[in-house]
């Protein structure tokens, strides 16, 4: 791969404003100076960053007109919407663009390489602005360099739009490397949802997937991402995502989580208003030798904001999960309420489940709590459905199907659940007894 | 080299705090620094027996190599400059010391403490460690007649090496942590104490009779070994704040808990502010054993302290309560480690902390349960009191659980005492000081239950005494 | 010397907006006064800032116990000074208990070096819990915390009948009470009525005051108290709601 990347050749058009190749070299300066992570640093402890290697991975070329269709026909979780788009290994296969009655209130809703032609301006302020510090910045410089694909929505003031926006990004070549991004951009007082799909075309196409997701949310905006990853099992995956939230603004993120060899998450969370209001839930269910690597970080830069972050992780066989997570309440943050929650629930011996939930606090006035729980199903609770003649498998599915349902729930989609739950029972039901 | 230099350059003399003389004959004085010759000439004052020569020489390399914790730890861990450090004093060249030469604060402190006036005498000099010495005497007679062992760290290697040469630096190695490795090459005092079989000693074993029957060093080092079904307490600088103007204290102590045996050791922790602590705790309970920690650190300037169990036989039980104050120019870093190796083995962390002015506390957690294991148990809990806007907490707990039935719950929480709390109180009649006080007394009571009464009713002496001027 | 609580042309303001605009009072030794009125209408406010809650602006006016003005004292020198406010939201102080903490109330008042006697103390609290029909077990549960309504409001006369105060100002000590507890509460209440002590009870319902029969019963508006009457004033507002109130005196008020 390092070969293929030496020079970003591999990008959008020549025409690419300066601004951009800058950015594009910056970032894959970075890429290039940067060393692989090491097991010793912080950002990844407990990792298992031994077994991480992105070699051999590279961008392929679009595949062909029949897998994108065949694909496009598969994109079916949510079928009522505003817009859609559909990536096979960064190549478009469909773009369903927004209504006339949008398009009149100044919502734009285009794939990366279109706003960065038809809307400069807003792109150089916006588009690739906002790094992880998690401890994937080489990662990130990768992203900057080569991304192509991805969606960008732009809701202006005021305007508020109920139907989700879909984006789904496929992998599907060989050895393909992806670099998907989504950004999102709700001015004061609108209101939008997104919902970012990333799957496999098959369960066997190995892959390398670098996303981006950059939400920025003005004042009293209301922003609703929900996120689906169910990438096959020989998919090496980084989700590199930032939520900016001005005075007053709402964002909810939720994330459900079942798939890739080993997926790392990056989520920042930083308040810059007062009063603003951000959720970050999560669910993954671990399998074989799946490792799930969340580092999640909140900031509070500014007072009476609140923050709630819940991650659940059911465990199975040998997988493993990593929670680290800080919350950082700056100077003169007062009256913040910010709360974060790992839970983990172990339902096979071998499978190891790590908590490092942090607390960095410089402002007194503050309700700050975290909660770190692991464990194994409650056998008081099962010999009591068992008791009521529930069989063992049977009471164990309820169980640990209803430890799902917290987070499935606050999807709000009734399609979108009810598909959810179905992809979920079909993959695991078998495996829980 | 002249007097004056000198002076300068032994950091443990605080010249605005004490007068300290050094006689001028500096043939038992280590120097400052720390080097080979430093090491073979504590060894040489102390008689060492080869093995431990050996030892100390050993860690002395491997203090050298080992990189300060500079990725995690306080920035002003960055200041300590080994260099200029005073390693051994030996008894000739003690620092003279009367109680006028107490400093003032201190000296406050004991006062209002109520420190009995004997403890006075003892901690300002010669004649009161006659006293002492007596009392030391008799106790350890009680003692003796039970097989009890209590002697320092030296006369424990070289009289009782059967007993105490398997379980010294096992339960901590050498190479543990840069401070740990400081310890085992330039140790001197502590208590070391064997506890036989069944023997379970009412009475709790205090820190004080052995400072005064020996020099207690910056770098002691304590190994205490409780025998099967036996029991005991430890306490460490209860009623005694400890008034040293050494700015490094780097202490290593080690408990083994042998099958069925109870130890639990009590620290409260008052160094005066510009002394740094760092300190490696660390016991081993075997199968049906219990260690239990209760740690309390007020004083000091930074405190780097984190107490651990290894959970090594089945239904072993590891506890640490800790409390930790942090006023304006003080960082509390501390936290607990529990390392389940056995099964059926339970553990309990309880941290409250309290942050005044710019004061900061941290806590840092290890939970460790690995895949063989089955009903293993641990319960976290760490809460901060922030009473100034500019006060800061952190947590930082890491925990890996694997295995069959293992629970782990870890819960953190940050409060403060609300303007609407101290204004109910002062309505009925409490000043502001005194409604802080109470408010942040009650915030660690249901822990300070725990403990035995005298330290609870001391710490809640020293809290108050912290508190004052913290308000407005 | 003057023995009664007097607040004289009070204008109070809170973030600049003006909540007592010209209040006056009296309140006698040996009575009770009812202080009425809808929500919103500053009685809370009034209570806070005669207990020296320093959210508030005094922007003029006294209040005066015994003819001395208490207005800037510390809410710890008020409360020496006589006054107790039975809180509308007693506050839950985690891990002090009760026994405790009107132990550390009753030590506050006496001259320093002098020692509260535990005997007697435990004695006379027990006796007053007793009383109130309060377990004694309460004693060693942490303040406030985890009671119910009932419980709170039954825990601040048992303060009160401790504390022994010489005026006592009652904010809202009706809400969430059952009938059972009201009833309760009010019997400790007038178990302390007497000719040294006086009490301003504040509520909004009329309900209370069939419990706790007042001297004297306030009606108040927009900050001020705009009539006053006896006790069947009580039952006239509870008949004809406040909206007579807002329609007798907004137009007078404004």
């Amino acid at each position: 791969m390092n070969t293929t990347l030496e020079t970003p050749t591999n990008t959008l058009s020549a025409k690419e404003p300066s601004w951009l190749a800058e950015r594009r070299t910056a970032g894959l300066d970075q890429f290039k100076k940067l060393a692989m992570p090491t097991a010793r640093a912080e950002e990844w402890r407990f990792a298992s960053v031994g077994k991480l290697s992105i070699d051999n991975f590279n961008p392929v070329a679009a595949p062909s007109s029949a897998t994108l269709d065949a694909l496009t026909e598969r994109s079916n979780l949510v079928s009522d919407r505003a817009g859609l788009m559909v990536y096979v290994d960064d190549a478009p296969a469909n773009f369903e663009c927004i209504g006339p009655e949008l398009a009149k209130q100044g919502v734009i809703y285009l794939p990366i390489s279109e706003a960065v032609e038809q809307h400069p301006e807003l792109m150089e302020k916006y588009f690739l602005q906002e790094s992880t510090e998690l401890g994937s910045q080489k990662f990130f410089g990768l992203h900057a360099a080569t991304v192509k694909a991805g969606a960008v929505l732009y809701v202006p003031k005021g305007v508020e739009i109920e139907k989700p926006f879909v984006n789904y990004y496929w992998t599907s070549g060989s050895r393909a490397a992806v670099f998907p991004h989504t950004l999102i951009i709700a001015e004061d007082n609108s209101k939008a949802s997104v919902v970012d799909i990333f799957f496999s075309e098959t369960e066997e196409n190995e892959a390398l997937n670098i996303s981006v997701s950059n939400i920025h949310a003005g004042a009293n905006a209301h922003v609703f991402r929900k996120v689906v990853q169910d990438w096959n099992e020989k998919t090496v995956s980084f989700q590199l995502d930032t939520t900016v939230a001005d005075r007053d603004a709402q964002v909810k993120n939720v994330a459900v989580n079942i798939g890739a060899e080993r997926a790392r998450f990056e989520n920042q969370t930083r308040i810059e208003g007062a009063g603003a209001d951000v959720k970050m839930y999560s669910l993954t269910v671990a399998e074989g030798t799946q490792e799930f690597d969340q580092r999640t970080f909140q900031t509070h830069n500014a007072p009476n904001a609140v923050s709630d972050l819940l991650y659940k992780n059911a465990l199975l066989d040998n997988s493993r999960t990593i929670f680290s997570g800080l919350i950082k309440v700056a100077e003169g943050s007062q009256q913040t309420d910010a709360y974060q929650t790992n839970r983990n629930l172990l339902l096979d011996p071998s499978a190891d489940a790590n908590a490092l939930p942090g607390l960095e606090i410089l402002a007194n006035d503050v309700r700050c709590s975290h909660g770190a729980t692991t464990g194994n199903v409650d056998k008081e609770e099962l010999f009591y459905m068992m008791q009521r003649g529930i069989p063992q498998r049977v009471a164990m599915q309820l169980m640990v199907f209803g430890f799902f349902e917290e987070v499935i729930e606050k999807i709000d989609s009734e399609e979108l659940v009810e598909n959810l739950r179905q992809l979920i029972h079909q993959k695991f039901s078998g495996k829980i007894s | 080299m002249s007097d004056t230099d000198l002076q300068d350059q032994a950091i443990q003399v605080d010249t605005e705090k004490g007068n300290f003389k050094y006689p001028e004959n500096y043939e038992f004085d280590a120097g400052v620094g720390l080097t080979e010759d430093t090491i073979k000439y504590i060894s040489d004052v102390k008689d060492d027996p080869d093995w431990v020569r050996e030892f100390r020489l050993k860690a002395l390399e491997v203090f050298q190599k080992k990189p300060m914790p500079t990725k995690w730890a306080d920035k002003d861990l960055e200041n300590i400059d080994f260099d200029k450090i005073r390693y051994y004093l030996s008894k000739g060249q003690q620092p003279a010391r009367s109680w006028d030469d107490v400093p003032d604060d201190v000296k406050e402190t004991f006062e209002r403490l109520g420190i009995p006036e004997q403890e006075r005498k003892f901690l300002a000099g010669v004649e009161a460690q006659f006293d002492s010495e007596a009392s030391y005497s008799r106790m350890k007679e009680d003692l003796e007649k039970e097989g009890v062992i209590f002697v320092g760290s030296s006369e424990g290697l070289a009289k009782y090496p059967e007993i105490f040469k398997p379980y010294f630096g096992k339960v901590i190695p050498t190479a543990d942590n840069k401070f740990s490795a400081l310890n085992s090459a330039a140790f001197s005092g502590g208590s070391f104490i064997y506890v036989p079989k069944g023997v379970k000693l009412k009475q709790p074993l205090q820190a004080y009779f052995r400072i005064n029957a020996e020099n207690f060093g910056q770098f002691e080092r304590t190994l205490i070994i409780a025998d099967e079904d036996s029991e005991i307490t430890y306490m460490e600088g209860c009623t005694a704040p400890k008034f040293e103007t050494a700015t490094l204290h780097s202490a290593v102590v080690e408990l083994v808990a042998l099958k069925n045996a109870k130890i639990q050791y009590i620290t409260v922790q008052n160094w005066s502010s510009n002394v740094f602590n760092l300190v490696t705790k660390r016991g081993m309970a075997d199968e049906g054993a219990e260690v239990k920690w209760i740690d309390c650190n007020i004083g000091s300037r930074l405190t780097m302290k984190y107490p651990g169990v290894v959970l090594k036989g089945k239904g072993a039980r590891g506890e640490v309560l800790s409390i930790a104050l942090a006023n304006d120019g003080q960082h509390q870093d501390t936290g607990a480690k529990m390392m389940h190796l056995a099964d059926n083995t339970t553990s309990n962390i309880i941290s409250k902390s309290i942050s005044i002015g710019k004061g900061r506390s941290t806590y840092r957690g290890q939970v460790h349960m690995p895949k063989h294991l089955k009903n293993c148990k641990n319960n976290t809990e760490c809460d901060a009191l922030l009473i100034n806007t500019n006060s800061r907490t952190d947590t930082y707990p890491a925990i890996t659980t694997r295995g069959q039935n293992n629970t782990v719950q870890h819960e953190a929480s940050v409060s403060k005492v609300s303007a609407e709390q101290i204004f109910y109180m002062m309505q009925r009649g409490l000043s502001e000081g005194e409604a802080m006080s109470l408010a942040v007394n009650g915030f660690v009571n249901e822990l300070m239950k725990a403990f035995p009464m005298e330290y609870s009713v001391e710490l809640k002496r020293l809290i108050d005494m912290e508190m004052e001027g913290s308000v407005g | 010397m003057n023995h009664s609580l007097e607040v004289k042309n009070l204008h109070v303001s809170i973030d600049g907006q003006a909540i007592l605009k010209g209040f006056n009072l009296t309140v006698p030794k040996g009575e009770v006064h009812a202080l009425m009125g809808p929500n919103g209408t500053g009685k809370s406010t009034l209570a806070k800032v005669m207990a020296g809650h320093e959210d508030y602006t005094v922007e003029s006016g006294e209040v005066l116990l015994d003819g001395v003005n208490i207005l800037g004292q510390e809410p710890d020198e008020i409360s020496h000074a006589g006054l107790f406010l039975a809180f509308q939201y007693p506050m839950e102080i985690p891990g002090v208990s009760i026994a405790n903490f009107i132990r550390a109330a009753k030590q506050a008042r006496l001259p320093e070096g002098e020692e509260i006697n535990a005997i007697e103390y435990y004695k006379d609290l027990y006796a007053k819990m007793d009383a109130l029909k309060m377990d004694r077990k309460f004693t060693a549960r942490s303040l406030n915390e985890g009671f119910s309504g009932g419980e709170k409001k039954r825990c601040e006369i048992l303060q009160m009948a401790m504390l022994d105060p010489k005026y006592c100002v009652m904010d809202e000590t009706d809400s969430g009470l059952d009938i059972d507890a009201l009833r309760i509460v009010s019997e400790g209440v007038n178990h302390m009525r007497s000719e040294d002590r006086a009490f301003l009870v504040i509520t909004h319902y009329q309900r209370l005051l069939d419990y706790i029969v007042p001297d004297v019963v306030h009606v108040m508006f927009d900050g001020r108290i705009v009539h006053s009457g006896d006790k069947e004033l009580a039952k006239e507002l509870e008949i004809k709601g406040y909206d007579w109130v807002k329609e007798a005196f907004a137009t007078a008020s404004a």
